[in-house]
């Protein structure tokens, strides 16, 4: 029995639906980003599907003005590393909020993004 | 486990091409040949690092092609991909293979061409090296990998703008003294303040370019090397990985693969920092190369802006970094930069580097990183 808890397609049908999912290790109580096996902390393999509030505040960012051949028409835009109540961080489009606004340290709370069948991961006020 | 040296390098003029990666590898490897002193019948066995041939010019299998294209396509070829640190990584499998009494005599190099493709197809391609599922979706770009660290590493030490600028100035120097340098134009501090930003806080004069080149470097046993006088004697070499989605990184203002990298490399060669005269490092963008020299060990964590602006770094300086002009200005053809590295070092160790020579060198460091930070390479370089 190798399959995950949370695999990266239940993770983003839950986040279409505005959920954000983590696993919770069961050696050490880590809380981590699926998909993940093995616990990088203690080497437990003992994850447990964890709901989390999704609220954060920004570790890092920037404003992104030469995009990809696939963003250049939303470019400029602001992207960073938020870190969660629950103490893992994670990577997101920040939307709704001015750039001149951006700051390390800044309350933000998760937002799903969604295009068409992608979703991924935003943050917003 | 056997001594294993350097004793031939090669590289080609970095920039624009109308040749095949494959093309540019190859002229490198007849220059890193005929600099060993060796027939190309010599070579037992090809370590390639190539990176986006798949995108930008539909090839894969790359590594029996840069064989056939040099003239040795019966040796056992294989293909290195780490991002930008590919050659580097395949460099290190060589020198494990020569260490392992496989074989005297082993060829590494690397080959890359973009610029035959539009700058957006380029960013793309590049991006594709951070996670396919999290981060590309959300369109981040290599330069908006390092703007996260740089913005960390401001908002930590107190890093400026200023001082990221003047490493990107210092490099620029370097580079007029490298006629195979891409730019060999030298810029103010101006001209990098008032650049574009590409992704805040980086500005345009802040990133490497894009580059198209090919780089090669001869691997040999002992046997072979010590009647060579101008062998150069791989010290240590070792790679380190980090997480690969940026949310599991411990902190964006170091890079923690460089740190376990560097410790490894030290150990082997029994050497420390203070013992390095010279160092080609992963400047892919400025502030790349300022935490990379935090990581190496060459001056304390938030000390390497300082370093920079001071002209510790510069040619002269206390420990010159990036003597060849580095990424920034000599050029970052992905796959070639890790062996390009090497061969600036070996050169400089030798002490055949001319203008750009540091004097009395007789230990050298190379670092290459990997896209989003995830892997790492470091190794040392000495002469009897
Ligand atoms: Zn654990």
């Amino acid at each position: 029995m190798s399959e995950p808890v949370v695999t990266l397609k239940s993770f983003f049908e839950q986040a279409r639906e505005g959920r954000l999912t983590g696993i919770k290790c069961g050696g050490c109580g880590e809380i981590a980003i699926p998909p993940k096996q093995f616990c990088a902390n203690c080497g437990a393999r003992a994850w447990q599907s964890v709901p989390l509030s999704g609220e954060g505040t920004l570790a890092s960012y920037t404003i992104i003005r030469v995009a990809p051949a696939g963003h250049a028409a939303d470019a400029p835009y602001a992207v960073g590393v938020v870190k969660l109540k629950e103490g893992a961080a994670i990577f997101g489009r920040i939307v709704d909020v001015p750039f001149e606004k951006l700051a390390v340290g800044l309350a933000l709370r998760f937002r799903p993004i969604v295009v068409k069948e992608q979703t991924s991961v935003g943050f917003a006020p | 486990m056997r001594r294993v040296a350097v004793i031939g390098v090669g590289v080609t003029k970095f920039g624009k091409h109308d040749r095949t990666s494959g093309e540019l590898f190859a002229e490198a490897a007849v220059d890193a040949l005929a600099d060993a002193e060796l027939p190309p019948g010599a070579v037992q066995a090809l370590y390639y690092g190539n990176v986006v041939g798949g995108e930008t010019e539909h090839q894969l299998h790359t590594g029996p092609q840069a064989a056939s294209i040099l003239g040795i396509p019966t040796v056992p070829t294989t293909r290195f991909e780490t991002a930008c640190a590919s050659s580097h990584a395949a460099f290190r499998h060589a020198v494990m293979e020569i260490a392992a009494g496989v074989s005297d005599v082993v060829l590494v190099g690397g080959g890359e061409r973009v610029l035959n493709v539009p700058t957006a197809e380029s960013t793309e391609y590049f991006a594709y090296a951070s996670d396919a599922s999290w981060e590309q979706p959300l369109g981040l770009t290599f330069p908006g990998v390092f703007a996260l660290v740089a913005r960390a590493h401001m908002a930590k030490y107190g890093t400026t703008e200023e001082q990221m600028a003047a490493v990107a100035v210092k490099n620029h120097k370097h580079g007029t003294m490298n006629p195979k340098a891409q730019f060999q134009k030298e810029i103010t501090l101006e001209t990098v303040m008032k650049s574009p930003y590409v992704a805040d806080p980086l500005k345009l004069y802040d990133c490497c370019p894009f580059t198209d080149g090919g780089a090669a470097i001869v691997l040999a046993s002992e046997d072979v090397a010590r009647p060579r006088r101008r062998a150069v004697w791989v010290l240590g070499t070792a790679a380190a990985s980090d997480s690969m989605l940026l949310g599991d990184k411990k902190d964006l203002s170091r890079v923690m693969a460089t740190e376990r990298a560097a410790k490894a490399a030290y150990q082997q060669a029994g050497k420390s920092p203070s013992d390095v005269n010279v160092v080609e490092l992963h400047d892919c963008f400025t502030i790349a190369e300022i935490v990379a020299t935090e990581g190496l060990g060459l001056f304390e964590p938030g000390a390497g802006g300082i370093a920079a602006e001071r002209g510790d770094t510069s040619l002269g300086g206390k420990v010159p970094v990036n003597p060849s002009g580095g990424l920034k200005s000599k050029g970052h053809p992905i796959g070639a930069t890790g062996a390009a590295q090497i061969a600036e070092i070996v050169t400089q160790l030798r002490g055949e580097a001319g203008p750009r020579q540091v004097d009395g060198a007789r230990t050298g460091l190379t670092h290459t990183l990997g896209g989003n930070t995830a892997t790492v390479l470091v190794s040392l370089f000495g002469r009897e």
